[in-house]
C-alpha cells in the first residue's frame, strides 16, 4: 500500500531521517518503534503529506503521494501525538466539525460521528465540552475524530502518551477492531509493549535510520537474539557478577538483584556451557530463567541503546 | 471554509468572556469618550490654526497684498485655490477654512465700504478657525483698516461738515484714528464674514459623539480582531492546525476562514456600537445607510485584516498579543481614537494617514458629521480596501513562512 523508498529529512543541521526505506502493506498493523526523537513523527509527517522528504519517494497505492495530495488526504486519517481538539466544544461538535472537513453529508456524517463515538465508548458523554473530559477520553475522541470519513490508511503518532492503563486498554481494543476491519495502520510508539501487542511488523529506528523491520520473530533472527537467560547469583557471590558478565557477553547486569541476562540464540545447547561457564567462575546459581526475547533487548542488540533512553 | 467559520463562531459564543468584551468593553470606552468629548463641536473653544485656503476672486494688487501679508505668518500654511475646490476640501475636513476674497474687493477698500471677504470654515474644527480669524483680521486691517477707517471719517466730515477748518479736521482725523486702532478690531472683525460649511442641520449629529463612537469602535475593533488572529498561533500551538493540515484543505483556506470569521464579528460589532449609540446617545444613523453600511463593511474588511496580519506576523500567540497591543495602541492614538485629530499638530495629522482608525473615523465624519454624499465618501471606503487587500496578502505571504512553517 505504501512504499517509502529512500528517503532523507533534514533540519538545518538535524538529519531526521537518512535513507529511510520500508513497505507498508494493505491491512497490516505496521509499527514504528524508537525513542524520542528517532525520526517516527517525521516520518508520519511524511506520510500524511504535511512534509515532503529532502531526497527519496514514497508511493501510495504505486503512486506517487504527491501526485495527487487532496486525493491521498481523503484516504488517510491521522491521529497526532498531541490532543488536537478545540476543547471548548463537545466531543460530538468537535467530530462533526472534524468530519465536516472531509466534504461528508450531514446526515452520514452524524451517523458516523455516533458510531465512532459508540467504538471509543464515549456515546454517554457525547455532549460535554472536552475541556471536563479526562486525558483518557480525550485521546480516544482524539483518535475517534481520525475516524470518520473511513480512511483506508490510520497513520497514529503515539497514540496512548499519557494515557491512564484503562484508557489505553480501550485505545487498544479499537485498534485491533479496525484492523479485524481491514484497516491499515502505523503505529509510531517508544513502548515495546505496545509494539509487541498491536504490530504484526516493526520497523526499529533510531538516530534517522531504520535498524530492522520484520515481526517481532523475524527480528529476534535479524538480532541474532532468540531467548533471554536470566541467571540469578547467591547473595555472597555477587561480587563475582562483573567478571561473569563479561566473559558470558551478558546483554544487561542488575547488580541489586544480583542478576545479569544473556542472550541466545539456540538455549538448548548453550544452556550447558554458560552454566559451566559461571561455575568456572567460581560462581553458585541461584536461579536460572529463560524466556523469549523481547523487543528491548532486541533493540538494545541493534542499536547499542535501550529504549527508554 | 463556512466549516471553518462556523466552527470559529461556535467557539467564540460558548466563550462568554470574549462576547461579554467584544461588545461591553467598547460600549463602556464609548459611554467615556461620549461623556468626555459629548458637546465638542457645538460650543466655541480655542484651539490652534494650522493651513488655510484660499480663494483670491478679486485678484488685484489690495487682494495679492493680503495673500503676501498672510503667506509671510509663520503659523500659517497658506494654500491658494478657486473657490469650489476649497470649498470641497474645507468640506471633506482637508483644511479648517477657506478665506474668499471676493471680486470688488479693492474696490472697497478704496470706497471705504465693507470688505467682501468671506471665511468659510468646518465647524468640526472651529478651534483652529479660532485662531484663524484674528489672524486673518489682523492681515487684513493691518495693511489697509487704517486706510479705510481714515476714508471713512473724511467721507464722514466732508458730507456733515463740509465748511470745516482743515487744521481742526486734521485734528478730528488723526484722534478718531489714534483711538479706533487702539480700541482693537471690533468694528474690524465684523467685516470678515464667517460661515460654516456644514450650515444649520436639522439632523446634525455632535462631533464630539461621533468621534467617541467611531474613534472608540475602531480601537476596539482592532482589539478583538487581534485576539482572534491570535487563535492562529493558538491553533499552531495546540496541534489543532497541523490536524487542519492534514485535511483535505488547503493552507490559505484556513486563513480565509479565520479572516471570514474576523469580518463577520467586526461587521456585527461595529453594528452592535452605532446602534447602542442610536439608543443610547441619539447618533442619527438614517443620514446615508448606504454610506454607512459601505464604511462598516470597508472598516471591518480594513481592520479584520490588519487583526490576521498582525497574528501572521508573529510566530507565538504571546508575541501576537504584545505586538498588537503596541500596534493598535499607537495607531489609535495617531489615528484619532484617544484624541481627535485636530487636537494634534499638522505632521501628525499627516501621520495619521498610516492608521486604519484615521480612514474609519474620517469616514463616519463624513457621514455622520460633514453630511457627504456616498460617491464623496468612496475615495475613504477604496483606501480602506486597499488596506485590507494588501494585509491579506502580506498576511497570505507570512502564514506560509510563520504559521504553516510547523517544525
Amino acid at each position: 500500500m505504501i512504499t517509502v523508498e529512500n528517503i532523507s529529512k533534514s533540519f538545518g543541521e538535524i538529519h531526521a531521517l537518512q535513507d529511510v526505506s520500508f513497505h507498508i502493506r494493505r491491512g497490516e498493523i505496521f509499527g514504528l518503534l524508537g525513542p524520542n526523537g528517532a525520526g517516527k513523527s517525521t516520518s508520519i509527517h511524511i506520510l500524511s503529506t504535511l512534509l515532503r522528504p529532502d531526497s527519496g519517494e514514497v508511493l501510495f497505492d504505486g503512486k506517487p503521494l504527491y501526485s495527487d495530495v487532496q486525493g491521498v488526504k481523503m484516504k488517510i486519517g491521522v491521529v497526532p501525538q498531541e490532543i488536537a481538539l478545540y476543547e471548548k466544544l463537545s466531543a460530538l461538535d468537535n467530530l462533526l466539525f472534524w468530519g465536516g472537513l472531509y466534504r461528508m453529508p450531514r446526515a452520514r456524517l452524524r451517523n458516523k460521528a455516533a458510531e465512532v463515538l459508540e467504538l471509543v465508548g464515549l456515546s454517554g458523554r457525547a455532549r460535554d465540552p472536552v475541556s471536563e473530559y479526562s486525558g483518557g477520553m480525550k485521546r480516544r475522541v482524539n483518535l475517534a475524530c481520525a475516524l470518520l470519513h473511513d480512511p483506508q490508511l490510520l497513520l497514529m503518532d503515539e497514540p496512548t502518551v499519557g494515557v491512564d492503563p484503562q484508557s489505553r486498554n480501550h485505545v487498544f481494543e479499537v485498534i485491533e477492531a479496525l484492523h479485524a476491519a481491514g484497516k491499515t495502520i502505523v503505529y509510531t510508539t517508544h513502548y515495546m509493549e505496545e509494539a509487541e501487542r498491536l504490530c504484526e511488523r516493526i520497523a526499529i529506528i533510531d538516530r534517522g535510520r531504520i535498524a530492522a523491520i520484520g515481526s517481532l520473530e523475524e527480528l529476534r533472527k535479524i538480532s541474532g537474539i532468540t531467548d533471554i537467560l536470566r541467571i540469578r547469583l547467591a547473595p555472597s557471590q555477587r561480587a563475582l557478577l562483573p567478571q561473569i558478565a563479561e566473559s558470558l557477553k551478558a546483554l544487561r547486569v542488575d547488580e541489586q538483584k544480583g542478576e545479569l541476562e544473556i542472550e541466545c540464540q539456540n538455549i538448548g545447547k548453550e544452556l550447558p556451557q554458560i552454566i559451566a561457564a559461571v561455575q568456572k567462575a567460581g560462581g553458585q546459581i541461584e536461579s536460572i530463567e529463560s524466556e523469549r526475547a523481547h523487543l528491548e533487548s532486541i533493540f538494545l542488540k541493534l542499536t547499542g541503546t535501550a529504549l527508554r533512553d | 471554509m463556512i466549516v471553518l467559520f462556523l466552527k470559529d463562531l461556535k467557539i467564540f459564543l460558548k466563550d462568554r468572556r470574549s462576547v461579554l468584551l467584544t461588545f461591553l468593553l467598547p460600549i463602556a470606552l464609548i459611554t467615556l469618550f461620549a461623556l468626555a468629548y459629548g458637546n465638542m463641536g457645538k460650543s466655541s473653544s480655542r484651539s490652534r490654526s494650522i493651513s488655510l485656503l484660499l480663494s483670491d476672486l478679486d485678484s488685484s494688487d489690495a487682494s495679492r497684498a493680503v495673500i503676501t501679508g498672510l503667506d509671510s505668518v509663520d503659523a500659517l500654511t497658506l494654500r491658494l485655490c478657486d473657490s469650489a475646490e476649497g470649498l470641497a476640501l474645507v468640506r471633506h475636513g482637508d483644511y479648517p477654512a477657506l478665506l474668499i476674497l471676493h471680486a470688488g474687493f479693492q474696490d472697497s477698500l478704496l470706497a471705504g465700504k465693507s470688505l467682501p471677504a468671506e471665511l468659510l470654515y468646518d465647524e468640526l474644527r472651529e478651534m483652529e478657525v479660532g485662531l484663524l480669524q484674528p489672524l486673518i483680521i489682523s492681515k487684513l486691517f493691518s495693511s489697509f483698516g487704517k486706510e479705510l477707517i481714515r476714508k471713512r471719517i473724511e467721507d464722514y466730515l466732508a458730507k456733515e461738515f463740509p465748511d470745516l477748518d482743515p487744521a481742526l479736521r486734521r485734528k478730528i482725523l488723526e484722534d478718531a484714528l489714534s483711538d479706533n486702532v487702539a480700541a482693537g478690531g471690533e468694528a474690524e472683525t465684523s467685516a470678515l464674514k464667517l460661515n460654516s460649511v456644514q450650515g444649520e442641520r436639522e439632523d446634525e449629529n455632535s462631533p464630539g459623539l461621533v468621534q467617541a463612537v467611531a474613534g472608540t469602535a475602531i480601537m476596539m475593533l482592532l482589539f478583538s480582531v487581534a485576539g482572534l488572529g491570535s487563535s492562529l498561533l493558538e491553533e499552531k500551538e495546540s496541534g489543532t492546525l497541523r490536524r487542519l493540515l492534514v485535511a483535505p484543505l488547503s493552507g490559505n483556506s484556513i486563513l480565509y476562514g479565520k479572516m471570514l470569521f474576523a469580518y463577520f464579528i467586526s461587521i456585527v460589532q461595529l453594528l452592535v456600537m452605532f446602534l447602542f449609540a442610536r439608543l443610547v446617545f441619539g447618533l442619527n444613523l438614517s443620514m446615508n445607510i448606504p454610506a454607512l453600511l459601505l464604511m462598516i463593511a470597508a472598516t471591518a474588511f480594513a481592520v479584520s485584516a490588519f487583526g490576521i496580519f498582525l497574528a501572521a506576523v508573529s510566530k507565538t500567540r504571546q508575541q501576537a498579543q504584545n505586538l498588537s497591543t503596541l500596534i493598535i495602541l499607537i495607531m489609535s492614538a495617531i489615528g484619532g481614537s484617544m484624541i481627535p485629530l485636530f487636537f494634534m499638530p499638522s505632521i501628525m495629522q499627516k501621520i495619521a494617514y498610516f492608521s486604519v482608525n484615521y480612514w474609519g473615523i474620517q469616514g463616519f465624519y463624513d457621514i455622520f458629521w460633514r453630511g457627504l454624499p456616498l460617491i464623496e465618501i468612496l475615495p475613504r471606503i477604496a483606501v480602506l480596501t486597499g488596506i485590507g487587500v494588501l494585509m491579506t496578502l502580506f498576511s497570505i505571504r507570512l502564514f506560509r513562512k510563520n504559521i504553516l512553517k510547523l517544525i
